[in-house]
Parts: C-alpha cells; sequence; structure tokens
C-alpha cells in the first residue's frame, strides 16, 4: 500500500504514514462491526439451545439488536462512584478496548495480507494478550469497590495461569514451523496432513496441543466456563459492577475483539488460516480470507456452544486445570515434539 | 527521521514514567508508571534491532513480574501520613546522598569531557550471524556456545522454586481435597435410596 | 567445540546436578521420611565426586586441555583443589544436620538437595574462567545460601538471617554485576583469558572502576570489611548446621574466585586491585578483632573470627606472587578443618532438654563436666589464635613468609600485631573453660557423627597436622602455579 501512496507523488515517510492509518482503519471499522453481529450471533447460538427465540424485534430477525443496544448505552450518563481513582477508572476501559485491537497487527488475512508482517509476530500476540490483564485488574482496583476487587484478583492469577501454558503450546507449533511469522505459520501448514489437509490439527502430536489450546483460550478471554471473574453469583458483574455507559461498552466491545481473536487463532495456528482446508487447486479459486473467516466463524460457534451447556468451574478446579494438568501435558508435548523433529527433520 | 522521533519520544517517555515511578504518592500509580517506563524501553530495543529482547521484556515484565507486583501493592494498606512522618526523619540523610550523587554526576561529566573514553572492541565471539533473525542467532550461540551456562542458569532457576516451596509450603490437616476420580467413581445406587414412606411416618436414614 | 571431552572435563559438577534432580524426585515423592537416606546419598555423591577430581589435583593439570566449552570452565588443579576443600565441608553440612533438625523436628528432605546444589553452584565458581560463569555459580551457590539460612522457618531468628543475607546478598550480586558489565564494556570480552589481553599496558578508568565493583561484591561473599556487617548477624541466626557450612565451603569458593578474577584476569594490572586487597586485609584482621572481644555469643564470636581468618587469608593475595597463592590455599585448607572442628563443638553444646547452648558464660568450667569436648574446643580456639604447636600457626606463617618475601615487610608487621591482640578473645575462651566455676549447663548428649567428625578436624588441627605439610604444600604450589601461567 506504501507503494501505491508513492505512486501519487508523496514522500516515503509521508506514503508510509497515510498507508498505516488505512491499514488499521481497514482492519480496526470491519473488526468493530463483527463484533456487533457476533454478539448478536453470541445471544442467537445461547437462545436456540435453550430453545429460546433470543433477539428478534429490532430489525428483520433482530439482526440491528446490537446496534440498538449501542445507542442505548451511547445515551446513557457515564456514571462515575465518588470513592473511585477517577483517571484509572476511566483509562481501564481504554486499555482494555486498545489492547484488544493491536493484536490485530500480525494477523494475516490473505497471503501476505498483514498490517505488520514482523519475524516475531507470534510474540508480539503473547505480549498484547498479556496486557490485557491490565484493564480489568486497574478497573477493579480503580471502582475502590469490593466485587469489582475479588474479581480483579481472579482475573490477574487466571491469566497468569493460563498464558504459561499457552506459551508452551504455541512453542510446538513454533518448532514445527520454524518460524515466529504467522504468515509463514500458515504456509507451513500447507499439504501438512498426509499431503492434502492442511492444518496442524491433523497431526496426532499437535491435535492434543490444539484441544488444549481452546480450551486455555476460552480461560485466557474469561468466556464460560472459566468466566469466574464475572461470575454473576458471586460477584455480581465482577469488575463491571460500577461501570456504565460508553466506559461498559468498551469492556463488552474489547471482550468480544479478544474472543473473535482467539478464535482467529485457533484458526491460524491449527487450522490452516486462510488456506482451504483440503490442498486442492479448485477449492484456491474462493478468496483465502474467506476460508479464514469460515473458520473463525466456526471456532465461535464452538465457543458459544459452550457457553450455552457447560457449567462454571470453581475457581480451585480452574487453577487445577491449568497448574497440574494443562503446564504439565504442554512441557511433555515440547520434548516429545521437538524430540520428533530432532529424529525426523534434523537428524541426530 | 521516523528513527529520531520515535527515539526521542520513547526516551523521553522511558525518563519521565521513570521519574512518575519515584514522585508517585500513590504506590499503584508507581507501579504503572513502572509498567509505562517497561513498555518504552522495549520500544527503544525495537529501535536499535533487538526485536527479540524488546518482545520478551512486555511478556515477561509487563506481562507477568508487573502484574503480580501490581497484585500485591494492590493489597498493602499504606499509611501516607507515617511515610511523610519518616520522610522528615530521613531528609537530612537524602539531602546528603543527593548532594553526593549531585558531585559524582558533575565529576563523572567533567572527566568525560577531558578526554574520550576508550571503550574495548568485541572479540567477535559473540557477532551477530549475517543474514538471519535475532531469534537465531540468539538460538545458535546458547545452544552452542552457552549450552553449559544455559542449562546451568535452569538450576538456578529450579534452585529458587525449591526455595520458595521450602520457605512456604504448610502441610495442612483436616482438609478435604477434591479427589476427581472418586467423584466420577461413585454409582448413583451408592448416594440415593428409593424409600415409600408410610402417611404419618419419618424416613429412617 | 569437542563436547565429549567437555563433558568429560565436568564429569563432578554433571554427576551432581543429576544426582541433585533424581534427590529432588525421592524428596518430592517420598516426604520427609526419606532426609537421613537422602543426606546419606548426598553426602556419597561427593565422595564420589571428591575421587573424580582428586586426580587432575595430584597431577597439577593446567593447560588447553582442561578447558571445557571453549575455555568457559577450566579443570584445573587450582580449581580441583578447591574442589576438594569445598566438597569435604559440603559432606560436613551433610553428615552434622539430621542429628540437628531432628531436635526441632525441622528435618526435611529438601535440606540434602540444597547443599549439594549449593556446593554445585561453588564448584562452578572454582572452575570459572569467564565473567558469565562466575555470575552463574555464584549465584546457584547463593540462592541456596538464602534458603539454608531461614531453612528453620519456625525460628524468628533464622528467618530474619535469611532475609538479611538476601536482601545484602542481591546487592552484592547487583554490584559485581555492574562491575562485570563495565569490564565488559571496556574489554570487549567476558573471558578472563581476554580481558587480561585487552588490559595489557595502560588501563581505562572505566575497567578501573569495573574491577572496584567487582572485588566489591566479592568482599561482601568473603565477608571482608567493609562489607561484613551481615556476618554476625547471618552466622548467629542460620542454623548452626548451616552456619559451619557458610564459614567453611562458600569462603573457599569465594576466595577462590577472588583469586582468578585478581590474578588470571587482572593479572597485568595487580597494581590495580593490590591497594584494595592490602586495605581490605588490614581493616578484616583488625576489625575482626576487635570486634570479637565484646561478643558473649560463641557463634558471633565465631563469625569475627572468620572476618579476621579471611583478612590473613588476603595478606597472601597482596603479595600476588605464586609463593602468596600457594599459602592462600595453604592457609584455606586448615581454615576449614579449624572452622568446622569449632561449629560441630558449638553444635555438640546443648543443655539437658537438648537446646542449644551458644553464650560463652555458660560453658564455663566445661573442662571439668566434659573434658574432651573441652579439649577440642581448646585445640580449636589455640588453632584459630596461631598459637605454635597447633597447625593454625602454620597457614599464618607461609602466609606471612610470602608477604616478606614479596617485600611487604609492613603488612605482615601489622597483621603479626594484630594476630596478638586476636588472641586474645580466644584464650578467654579456653579461660573460661578451664579455670571459671562450672556453670554446669551443657548436659546434652551427642551424636556419635558428631563425635567422629570433631575428632577427625581435631587431629587434623593437631601438631600431628605438620606431617601434611610438605604434600599439603606440594598441591598447593602446583595448584597456585596454574593461576600464573598467562605470565
Amino acid at each position: 500500500m506504501t507503494s501505491y501512496f508513492q505512486s501519487l507523488g508523496l514522500t516515503y515517510e509521508w506514503s508510509w504514514f497515510i498507508a498505516t492509518i488505512a491499514g488499521i482503519l481497514l482492519i480496526a471499522l470491519p473488526l468493530m462491526l463483527a463484533v456487533a453481529m457476533i454478539i448478536y450471533v453470541d445471544r442467537k447460538i445461547w437462545a436456540a439451545m435453550a430453545l429460546r427465540k433470543g433477539p428478534n424485534v429490532v430489525g428483520p430477525f433482530g439482526l440491528l439488536q446490537s446496534f440498538a443496544d449501542g445507542l442505548k448505552v451511547f445515551l446513557q450518563e457515564t456514571i462515575i462512584p465518588s470513592a473511585s481513582n477517577k483517571g484509572l477508572f476511566l483509562i481501564a476501559p481504554i486499555i482494555t478496548f486498545t489492547v484488544a485491537l493491536m493484536a490485530w497487527a500480525v494477523i494475516p488475512f490473505n497471503s501476505g495480507a498483514v498490517l505488520a508482517d514482523i519475524n516475531v509476530g507470534l510474540l508480539y500476540i503473547l505480549a498484547v494478550s498479556s496486557l490485557g490483564v491490565y484493564g480489568v485488574v486497574i478497573s477493579g482496583w480503580a471502582s475502590n469497590s469490593k466485587y469489582p476487587f475479588f474479581s480483579a484478583m481472579r482475573a490477574a492469577a487466571q491469566m497468569i495461569s493460563y498464558e504459561v501454558s499457552i506459551g508452551f503450546i504455541l512453542i510446538c507449533v513454533v518448532l514445527w514451523s520454524g518460524t515466529f511469522n504467522l504468515n509463514g505459520i500458515v504456509e507451513a501448514q500447507q499439504g501438512h496432513g498426509l499431503g492434502i489437509v492442511n492444518g496442524y490439527f491433523f497431526n496426532l502430536l499437535l491435535f492434543p496441543m490444539w484441544v488444549m489450546f481452546l480450551i486455555s483460550s476460552l480461560a485466557e478471554t474469561a468466556r464460560a466456563p472459566f468466566d469466574l471473574t464475572e461470575a454473576e453469583s458471586e460477584l455480581v458483574a465482577g469488575y463491571q459492577t460500577e461501570y456504565s455507559s460508553m466506559a461498559f461498552a468498551l469492556f463488552w466491545l474489547g471482550e468480544y475483539a479478544n474472543v473473535l481473536l482467539m478464535c482467529t487463532l485457533n484458526a491460524v495456528l491449527f487450522f490452516g488460516g486462510w488456506l482451504p482446508p483440503l490442498d486442492i487447486p479448485v477449492l484456491y479459486l474462493i478468496p483465502g480470507w474467506l476460508w479464514l473467516f469460515a473458520k473463525i466463524f466456526f471456532f465461535f460457534f464452538v465457543f458459544s456452544w459452550v457457553k450455552a451447556t457447560v457449567p462454571r468451574y470453581r475457581y480451585d478446579q480452574l487453577m487445577r486445570l491449568g497448574w497440574k494438568i494443562f503446564l504439565p501435558m504442554s512441557l511433555l508435548f515440547v520434548v516429545l515434539v521437538s524430540g520428533w523433529l530432532m529424529v525426523t527433520r534434523y537428524g541426530a | 527521521m521516523i528513527q529520531v522521533l520515535a527515539f526521542y519520544l520513547f526516551a523521553a517517555l522511558t525518563i519521565a514514567s521513570a521519574t512518575l515511578v519515584i514522585m508517585a504518592r500513590n504506590p499503584v500509580h508507581s507501579v504503572l508508571w513502572l509498567i509505562v517506563a517497561f513498555f518504552n524501553a522495549a520500544g527503544l530495543m525495537v529501535l536499535v534491532g533487538a526485536e527479540f529482547i524488546a518482545m520478551l521484556l512486555v511478556i515477561v515484565y509487563v506481562g507477568a513480574v508487573a502484574v503480580l507486583f501490581l497484585f500485591v501493592v494492590m493489597m498493602l494498606d499504606i499509611d501516607f501520613a507515617e511515610l511523610r512522618a519518616g520522610f522528615v526523619k530521613n531528609f537530612p540523610l537524602g539531602m546528603l546522598i543527593a548532594v553526593v550523587l549531585a558531585a559524582e554526576l558533575v565529576l563523572g561529566i567533567g572527566a568525560y569531557r577531558a578526554g574520550s573514553l576508550e571503550l574495548g572492541t568485541p572479540d567477535g565471539s559473540a557477532a551477530p550471524l549475517l543474514g538471519k533473525s535475532n531469534i537465531e542467532s540468539i538460538g545458535a550461540l546458547l545452544y552452542t556456545k552457552y549450552l553449559f551456562l544455559f542449562e546451568s542458569a535452569g538450576i538456578i532457576l529450579l534452585v529458587a522454586m525449591i526455595g520458595a516451596i521450602v520457605l512456604t509450603h504448610r502441610e495442612r490437616k483436616g482438609t478435604r481435597p477434591q479427589i476427581i476420580s472418586k467423584q466420577v467413581r461413585r454409582r448413583p445406587e451408592d448416594a440415593t435410596v428409593n424409600v415409600k414412606p408410610e402417611v404419618g411416618q419419618g424416613v429412617q436414614l | 567445540m569437542d563436547f565429549a571431552a567437555s563433558l568429560k572435563l565436568i564429569a563432578p559438577e554433571l554427576l551432581m546436578s543429576v544426582s541433585g534432580l533424581v534427590l529432588l524426585l525421592v524428596s518430592a515423592w517420598v516426604g520427609d521420611k526419606a532426609s537421613r537416606a537422602i543426606s546419606v546419598a548426598a553426602a556419597v555423591v561427593l565422595g564420589a565426586c571428591f575421587f573424580l577430581v582428586a586426580p587432575a589435583v595430584c597431577s597439577g593439570a593446567s593447560g588447553p586441555d582442561t578447558l571445557a566449552f571453549g575455555g568457559q570452565f577450566s579443570a584445573d588443579a587450582f580449581a580441583g583443589l578447591a574442589k576438594l576443600m569445598i566438597f569435604a565441608a559440603g559432606g560436613a553440612a551433610l553428615v552434622i544436620a539430621p542429628a540437628f533438625f531432628e531436635r526441632f523436628n525441622a528435618m526435611r528432605a529438601e535440606y540434602p538437595v540444597l547443599i549439594l546444589f549449593a556446593v554445585l553452584g561453588m564448584s562452578i565458581m572454582v572452575s570459572a574462567r569467564d565473567l558469565i560463569t562466575l555470575y552463574i555459580g555464584l549465584e546457584l551457590n547463593s540462592l541456596a545460601a538464602y534458603v539454608l539460612a531461614a531453612f528453620l522457618r519456625t525460628d524468628d531468628r533464622s528467618a530474619e538471617a535469611g532475609l538479611k543475607y538476601f536482601v545484602l546478598g542481591a546487592l552484592a550480586s547487583g554490584i559485581l554485576l555492574f562491575g562485570m558489565s563495565l569490564t565488559y564494556g571496556f574489554t570487549g570480552t567476558t573471558s578472563f583469558e581476554g580481558i587480561r589481553v585487552a588490559l595489557n599496558g595502560e588501563m581505562a578508568m572505566g575497567a578501573l572502576f569495573g574491577l572496584i565493583f567487582m572485588l566489591a561484591g566479592l568482599a561482601f561473599k568473603i565477608s571482608a570489611v567493609p562489607f561484613h556487617m551481615w556476618t554476625p548477624d547471618v552466622y548467629e541466626g542460620a542454623p548452626t548446621p548451616v552456619t559451619a557450612f557458610f564459614a567453611s565451603a562458600p569462603k573457599v569458593a569465594a576466595l577462590a574466585l577472588t583469586m582468578r578474577v585478581t590474578l588470571e584476569a587482572f593479572g597485568a594490572q595487580d597494581d590495580a586491585w593490590r591497594q584494595i586487597v592490602i586495605f581490605a586485609a588490614i581493616a578484616s584482621i583488625v576489625i575482626g578483632a576487635l570486634g570479637a572481644i565484646g561478643q558473649s555469643n560463641l557463634k558471633r564470636l565465631l563469625a569475627y573470627s572468620s572476618i579476621n581468618n579471611v583478612g590473613f587469608i588476603l595478606i597472601g593475595l597482596a603479595a600476588g606472587t605464586p609463593a602468596g597463592a600457594s599459602a592462600m590455599l595453604v592457609y584455606l585448607a586448615i581454615y576449614v578443618a579449624m572452622t568446622v572442628g569449632g561449629f560441630v563443638a558449638v553444635l555438640m553444646l546443648k543443655d539437658e532438654n537438648g537446646n542449644s547452648v551458644e553464650a560463652i558464660a555458660d560453658i564455663a568450667g566445661l573442662s571439668r563436666t566434659r573434658p574432651a569436648l573441652a579439649f577440642c574446643l581448646m585445640l580449636v580456639m589455640f588453632s584459630l589464635a596461631g598459637i605454635p604447636p597447633l597447625f593454625g600457626f602454620w597457614g599464618k606463617f607461609v602466609v606471612f613468609q610470602a608477604a616478606v618475601n614479596a617485600g611487604f615487610v609492613a603488612l605482615a608487621a601489622i597483621g603479626i600485631a594484630a594476630s596478638v591482640i586476636g588472641a586474645f578473645y580466644y584464650i578467654k575462651v579456653v579461660k573460661v573453660m578451664y579455670f571459671d566455676e562450672p556453670a554446669d549447663v551443657v548436659k546434652g548428649e551427642s551424636d556419635w557423627a558428631h563425635w567422629a567428625l570433631l575428632a577427625i578436624s581435631a587431629l587434623a588441627i593437631s601438631p600431628l597436622g605438620y606431617l601434611l605439610t610438605p604434600w599439603l604444600g606440594n598441591l598447593a604450589d602446583k595448584a597456585a602455579a596454574v593461576l600464573f601461567l598467562g605470565v
């Protein structure tokens, strides 16, 4: 895109600047639209599984429900608790929202269609997703109220715990693909299974890793059954309790953008990203971004499905799963994967 | 041009937030400024081409260490009045140290002006591999030349872990931990009985 | 690089780390029931390492064949001799611990594992030929030591000792690291060999600062004045077997490391560090001697005595000659025997309930109630004072001889004068034991392992020890020669 703007007669610096801004808008705006729609989809799936109708009043089939909700919170009055730490109270939702958008910079939507094609892409995602916890922790503390504070403590412990095993799972993927660049990881999956299946899930050593990654990504985004940070039966609404209006909406948007990001990561790391499911020339006629969107939607369906059917974990069970099961298992698989690659790929 | 701008931006923000770490009255604010400082330091690392170190700085320090730090600081109950009382008492000592430090700074700058410092030249054993990203360069050094030290560092971390467990772990008596296999093994017959009580009679359990 | 040859050179370290990991697993699964068995196993491992290292010491190994991993690690005769002392001291700490901790019901299976890792760290330290190896070894040893100091976690004094040691030790590590980074910046290399080559001729101001900071960090580890203030508190608070360990093995390791840094890395710049070493030596001797006079606790007294002894050992370093380095090694070997003997004797002082007796007033008239114990303690005290028929005298003698031969007559004279002051408090302890009315506090029985260890060290520091001098001197000469190969 930079070269396009350069051809319009701008200097390199200016065209780089404009191209980057344009790229950011090109990702962020559709993402916000997608979040609005995906909230609607979430509620519809949830309702269908509970044999309800779900939103069906605003617009055809209730399609405009999210926009109506958005308008409502936008017109609400922002209430700031008088005992809160005002600066931090207002910064917290902004952090959550910004961080949720930042990670999308390195996601490849098609071959080479990525805003920042850096060679530490996966590390960048790990770094940014580890920042997400600050929004929750700061909001919980700044609210100066006990339930949000409990929620903040829970969130901090939960996210750090699961990031550890996520890190090891990602190491397995990186070992197999030999690169940290997400585009490179997608390309390495071409014809991975029996020369025809595109995706690391079709691999006896990486399939268990994918299962663990899926569960860890539920925990990392604090979705059901790991939504202990906002467990309404214990903590009112967790860290969001004191929030209203746009600040509340920012949390909401950030949370769903994170969920979408995790779905995308599942697709990119284990299911071949923008590649078609099978390595057959005909399937490449369909553009790559459509394949990616289909996969993201599939994983989002799985997320909603889990939310609608699995009861919430207890906190000690959550910690036990993270530290006593996932951590040793993922460590074991790092050893297995590197041992296997040592024998087959790099020789003795 | 962009690099120069970015450098001064990151450097200025690093210094400013580092200053605020020690100036902030609320310890939670201090930790948050520390995080900003880490972040900008990572930016500086990216500028010198060490993107791997930059990412590790964010993942390890911002993502894990600072979160735990914040976790602890948030739960502290600090009496600010008491802190200020200590401040007055320690003021003369603080001033003395400040004067000494300022004198050292002046001396150091004077010495620097007087003659250029002669820095050594690297012996080339740790030079980056040409045409490789710095992750590959680090890996190539870490697993060959520095293998022994790398593994020894692992033992250091193990010792730190043993230490934390030895000093804090206590066997608690009378707890009833969840035994999942036992729960799964339990059948409905073991837990429920079907009785049909007579009218006016209680149920004997 | 030939990995097979390197691995062969680090065989003792490999054995220690692998068996440490295995014993850790055993302790995790079997629990504290196995702590005695694990202690025995760890002691056997240290014994095996002793015999793995011994050939290199006897043959005076040196040169490129002893360098592992591209010169980061050196398994030469100097490192070997230091390791022999460290393994012996570590073994002693393992043998005396179970009986002590079981009294407090605090014997945990992690104790031998931590000692094993601490010894591993020290053996990496003394073999360091690179700043990074130096730091890794030092940290491995220090981290294990912080935990060991606080091992009796129900005891407030032990927890306090652990915390003090940790905070000050972390500060010292930071200072050392700062010095290392300056040295690296001004020489462009982390290997001792490279630093020596780079510093030939005029020394840059920054490198001098690096040297000073490194020496400050190391002075903390060997508890030389002015970085000694933690020693009495930590030695008093830490459990006595751990104190015995602290006073012996890490001292050997840190002093050997100081010798490597000064004589190998900065060997071409001996004018730069000599004044610092001379100052630290004199200050340690004087403050160690004066500080001990007012003490009423035996462990604190022995702590000041160790500061005092480090001063004498540094006199050998100040000489900067092969004879001086050899004298330091001889002194260190004798010092280890004296310290272990002294602390084992303190460990055996128990009242009828089995609690430790540490106050000097409580051992009054010990010669009449426990003559054998009093006699051994007397031997240790006279030997520490350097009174002639005992072996402690020989250590002081060789150090002073080296200093005088190198032209430091004044330094030797100050040292001799201060050792007379020092003799005062050692003799005071003996006087309390032999000529005061019995306080009749010490009544508890002791483990046979304690008696055995005390007997061995008493024998070593008795006049019989002089039979060892030709042999010990020969080994020390060969070991010290390794450090001066580059000259």
